[in-house]
């Protein structure tokens, strides 16, 4: 009972987090001259400087800052953002298009982290000060010292230039002329799961084999952080009075490392792993820019070169709220593994 | 009298960056068949290593560097006792919990925050009587399917009958394994010659390994979808899990098992310690301070818990203390320690009527008394620093009857009259 | 182990050394045991020298050191050779010089970044921290909408808005970098404000300022500094990914992430020598690695070390 009144709580105190978002993408977007900020409300492609003008003095975009914000507020909830010059539609459109290949990416390689990160972290700590430990300690550095664009590179000449493997790309051509053919139903637009509904094995493994090396980009960058912390926070439970209960208890190494240290060690991890999602979706610009997916990072990477503003804000706010929905997740997790949190 | 475990001259050093701590400076100490035994001494005297040293759970950077811990259980030769300091971890885990069992001073910290009290008792049943759990699961299932109506579930009950017979087949052929090796490690206990010390080592290391593959086996049972047929054993365990903290006097205990130690309060969180301990009977149960951090009505119903199941359930105690008041009051003989030193043991009797001892005198004599009148007495200087020991007897700096000898010697421990050992120059 | 502590503490007392200086030489004794650590140091204090010796090791030619020198305007890359030590990029630039004069950039942006930060940290986390109530309430709502954003996709959102180069890196960077140093600054002062030689100080009549710049801050700055020194490499690592994706200096800018930019159309070779220019690829982004890894080798065992809580393990 308990754990859903908290989750009522934390819910409304994400409404309030998610009206600081909105405030402060909305002050980042006044910075920006009134001229350029009107391609929000353009929803055709061509425009001329009059119409602009027109155009400022129509929405009163050199209006006080307060009256904007409203007005801004009202166009998002109407669902209205804008036209993306990058993506040649409006933003919806646009985002429908992108989103599905971030969300596969992201699907593939949030599980992946955290089991990497979680068991090296654990094997760190067990085998304390031997060579394992060091092996992990220094995987850890350097995932976190290495350049998220500067190893996606690497990958690529070495996998890709050397050995002729793990294209860059989503599909190869050859995949592309089904994906695109009217036989090829799309259900989810992420491909791999609309491979298998439509039974075209073969889209599948092209799919998963363009997916290989941005996974193992992220994988190497992000398990990193939680490697380290999984270590500090598995060590310090492995050495608290419970422990020593169960081992009096007649528990193994393997029972105590599993059940008792590691449930425990787990809650510093999912606190910091807010961090660490933010982390991922920044390396998810750089990630879907170098091995050229057309996401929602390649879109906003984009879209920041040709300053197509509708499309920048809308993404930020997108991705602000995404943020703060997996903050939401992270503390209702909390609560569930750690039953004191409940209380409080 | 008969013996039940019994440490003879039992080294422990903790490694740390500061230096190499030497804690236990060659500790003996005999608890018997149904005795009470107290063991007392200011906090920091090795009290407590030397109750972990016999459980060998002394943690990392502490290690026992030297002695024997001899154990005489019923199930084997009870004659010279099983020194447990030459056998595999498996081994110890199997004594541990279910022949010798341990209550902890901080019950709040002793237990695990995260998981549920029902299953911080039930690990016990899992982890030694697994066997029994599973025959009794079997039986019910059986009596269900006779009795039962329905048809589908009647075949998921089948289902799950049979996984549990497997299961238990696979446990007792387990069990069967390991009692081989046991045998075989004890015929080779005092052995040392080359040929018997490498069996016995290969021995040791095929026991651990048969209890990795149990565990393997065992991963079974958490695997998503799989995990739901052991639903039925956990049943059954709670069952036991309920009985056991009724008759530990938990209020409430249907509900107890759902709840997380925060929910509970000091004193019943110090009662789901004891139940954990006592899940399975052991033979010792060893009390370091359990009611050091409790309010002192919590304390007398805790200290008369334990005298009740020491009366019913339990055969020996092991008590940890440094209130003299409560050794006099539970316990049948008594170890005085000091600085990782075993400087005296007798009955209790004995101890307070003559202390012999210069560090138990004066231990005696800063206690307070209802009729004395006179000022406390306190002994001069303080505890040594373990990693730079005192020379021979560690009391010795403190001692106003100290000699030449005792800085320079160990003093041995010698029995001055029947039942009374000390270890003193003054009294060879 | 109690006695141990108890003992050593008695030690501590008998050598006349004021305990935090002793506590400091212990620290720094064993930060120095750290194989680790040395070679953080040893990269560090390398790129400190060549930063501050970039006009010696690689002379500047035009009006502006920091735009590297390009001879011709061939657009594929030369490998190595006695003119360009290390090769150049497409249409000619130096590598050498662009490595060197960009250890500079790095230097100059890390530092500049991290000191502005820990200024404004430190003065918005003091008057949270110190004074409470509204203030620390307005601040500390600020600083969590910064935190609702991820941080590269403010900083590329934020950099547009102010317009592309060099400077919107670093005034976004300093933008969006001081919430963690305030919350830090504000969490230690929560800690300190209710200790007991804080109160003193206050009772014997100590004005507001003079308790946090002389009791306060001494007792918090430690922390502080070793977050800082891990961010230099942060900082540096996301100017670098700012310009790689365009959003910093132009082409042709001794900057690192702008030269790992350019080595982007250069990962596959020609046909019978796929690895031709493996160093437009490997040297800039080493250099960018290694010097994140520096400070992190650094910042890293500076935590082991000087938090009292991870000691001992």
């Amino acid at each position: 009972m308990s754990l859903i009144n908290y989750i009522i709580r934390r819910i409304l105190l994400m409404v309030v987090v998610l009206f600081g978002v909105s405030l402060l993408v909305f002050s980042i977007m006044m910075i920006i001259p009134p001229g350029q900020r009107v391609a929000i409300y353009v929803t055709q492609e061509k425009i001329s400087p009059a119409q602009i003008n027109a155009m400022i003095k129509k929405y009163g975009l050199d209006d006080p800052a307060p009256v904007q914000y409203v007005r801004w507020l009202k166009q998002i909830f109407s669902g209205n953002f804008g036209y993306s010059i990058t993506a040649s539609a409006p933003v919806i459109k646009g985002f429908i298009t992108y989103f599905p290949v971030t969300l596969e990416l992201v699907l593939y390689a949030t599980p992946l982290i955290i089991l990497v990160g979680i068991w090296l972290g654990t094997l760190g700590a067990v085998h304390k000060d031997k060579p394992v430990d060091h092996a992990t300690r220094v995987f850890a550095i350097i995932g976190y010292s290495l350049p998220t664009f500067w190893l996606g590179l690497i990958l690529l000449m070495v996998f890709y230039g050397y050995l002729g493997i793990f294209p860059p790309g989503y599909l190869s051509n050859k995949g592309k002329n089904i994906l695109f053919s009217p036989a090829f139903k799309r259900y989810t637009y992420i491909l791999t799961v609309d491979a298998v509904l439509n039974w075209r094995w073969n889209i599948f493994w092209d799919a998963l084999y363009h997916l290989v090396l941005p996974t193992v980009n992220l994988i190497l960058l992000n398990s990193a952080l939680i490697l380290r912390l999984m270590r500090s926070s598995m060590l310090e439970a492995l050495g608290q009075d419970y422990i020593r209960t169960a081992l009096a208890k007649g528990a193994d190494k393997r029972t105590i490392h599993n059940i008792h240290a590691r449930r425990n060690a787990l809650i510093p991890v999912i606190t910091i792993s807010g961090v660490l999602f933010a982390g991922l979706l920044g390396g998810m610009v750089i990630t879907e820019t170098i091995f050229a997916r057309d996401g929602i990072g390649l879109w906003m990477a984009r879209a920041a070169l040709q300053m197509d503003v509708p499309a920048i804000m809308f993404n930020v706010l997108f991705l602000g709220t995404v943020f703060v929905v997996f903050n939401l997740i992270v503390d209702v997790v909390y609560a569930y593994i750690d039953p004191r949190i409940r209380l409080v | 009298m008969q013996k039940l475990i019994e440490a003879r001259d039992v080294y422990t050093n903790f490694f740390t960056f500061e230096g190499v701590v030497k804690a236990l400076n060659g500790v003996s100490i005999i608890v018997n068949q149904g005795e009470t035994y107290g063991l007392v001494g200011e906090s920091g005297c090795g009290k407590s290593v030397t109750v972990r040293s016999i459980m060998r759970i002394v943690q990392s950077p502490g290690r026992i560097v030297g002695g024997k811990i001899l154990l005489f259980l019923s199930r084997e030769d009870k004659g010279q006792g099983i020194d447990i300091l030459k056998r595999s971890e498996a081994y110890m885990e199997s004594i541990r919990g279910n022949d010798i069992s341990m209550i902890f001073q901080e019950a709040s910290t002793s237990l695990n925050p995260v998981l549920s009290i029902g299953y911080q008792v039930a690990e016990s049943f899992l982890l030694h009587r697994l066997d029994e759990m599973l025959k009794e699961t079997i039986d019910t299932l059986k009596a269900e399917i006779e009795s039962g109506k329905l048809f589908i579930t009647g075949w998921w009950k089948k289902f799950q009958g049979l996984l549990f017979k497997a299961e238990l087949k696979g446990l007792e052929r387990y069990t069967d394994m390991v009692a081989g090796i046991d045998r075989r490690l004890y015929e080779l206990e005092d052995s040392t010659d080359k040929i018997s010390i490498d069996e016995r080592n290969h021995l040791n290391r095929k026991r651990d390994r048969l209890k990795k593959t149990v565990f393997v086996v065992q991963c079974v049972r958490h695997l998503p979808f799989i995990k739901h047929y052991g639903k039925k054993l956990h049943k059954t365990i709670r069952i036991h899990v309920i009985d056991l903290l009724k008759e530990l006097g938990v209020p409430n205990p249907q509900n107890v098992p759902d709840m997380y130690p925060h929910e509970l309060s000091g004193g019943m969180q110090q009662r789901i310690v004891i139940a954990i301990a006592l899940a399975c009977h052991p033979k010792l149960l060893i009390a370091d301070e359990p009611t050091s951090n409790l309010d002192v009505t919590i304390q007398a119903q805790i200290i008369d818990l334990i005298k009740n199941l020491k009366s019913t359930s339990i055969a020996s105690v092991l008590f940890i203390t440094h209130d003299l008041g409560l050794v006099a009051e539970m316990c049948d003989r008594v170890t005085v320690m000091y600085a990782g030193d075993a400087c005296e043991t007798a009955a209790v009797k004995d101890l307070f009527k003559e202390p012999l001892h210069p560090y138990t005198k004066g231990l005696l004599r800063s206690v307070p008394k209802l009729k004395a009148q006179k000022e406390l007495e306190s002994i001069p200087g303080t505890v040594p620093n373990l990693i730079h020991p005192p020379s021979g007897c560690r009391f010795h700096p403190r001692c106003p009857h100290a000699k030449d000898i005792c800085s320079e010697d160990k003093p041995p421990l010698t029995e001055h009259s029947e039942g009374h050992f000390i270890a003193c120059y003054l009294y060879t | 182990m109690n006695e141990t502590v108890v003992n050593e503490r008695e030690e501590k007392e008998k050598i006349a050394v004021h305990p935090r200086l002793q506590e400091f030489l212990f620290s720094t004794r064993r930060f120095l045991k750290n194989p680790l650590t040395i070679i953080g140091l040893v990269i560090i204090i390398l790129f400190a020298l060549i930063a501050v010796f970039a006009p010696l090791i690689a002379p500047p030619h035009g009006s502006d050191p920091y735009r590297i020198p390009h001879t011709g305007w061939k657009m594929t890359p030369s490998p190595p050779s006695d003119i360009h030590p290390l090769g150049t990029l497409e249409q000619q630039y130096d590598i050498f010089y662009g490595v060197v004069w960009g250890t500079r950039l790095a230097f100059r942006i890390g530092v500049t970044v991290v000191f502005a930060n820990l200024l404004i940290g430190i003065i918005l986390g003091a008057l949270a921290g110190y004074y409470g109530g509204i203030a620390d309430e307005i601040i500390m709502r600020i600083t969590d909408m910064f935190y609702a954003i991820p941080f590269l996709v403010a900083a590329m959102a934020l950099v547009v808005a102010i317009g592309r180069g060099l400077k919107a890196v670093i005034i976004v960077l300093i933008i969006l970098g001081w919430p963690t140093y305030t919350r830090v600054i504000r969490g230690e002062i929560l800690v300190l404000r209710e200790k007991d030689y804080i109160l003193a100080a206050r009772a014997g009549g100590a004005s507001s300022l003079r308790i946090i710049f002389k009791h306060i801050l001494p007792n918090s700055i430690y922390s502080v500094l070793i977050i800082a020194s891990m961010n230099i490499g942060t900082v540096v690592l996301t100017a670098a990914a700012l310009s790689f994706l365009g959003l910093g200096s132009e082409t042709g800018y001794a900057d690192w992430g702008q030269m790992v930019a350019m080595s982007r159309n250069w990962i596959v070779g020609p046909a019978d020598n796929r690895l031709a220019f493996w160093y437009v690829v490997i040297i800039p982004g080493f250099v960018i690695a290694m010097f994140v890894l520096g400070w992190n080798l650094l910042g890293d065992a500076a935590r082991d070390v000087f938090d009292p809580k991870m000691r001992r393990r």
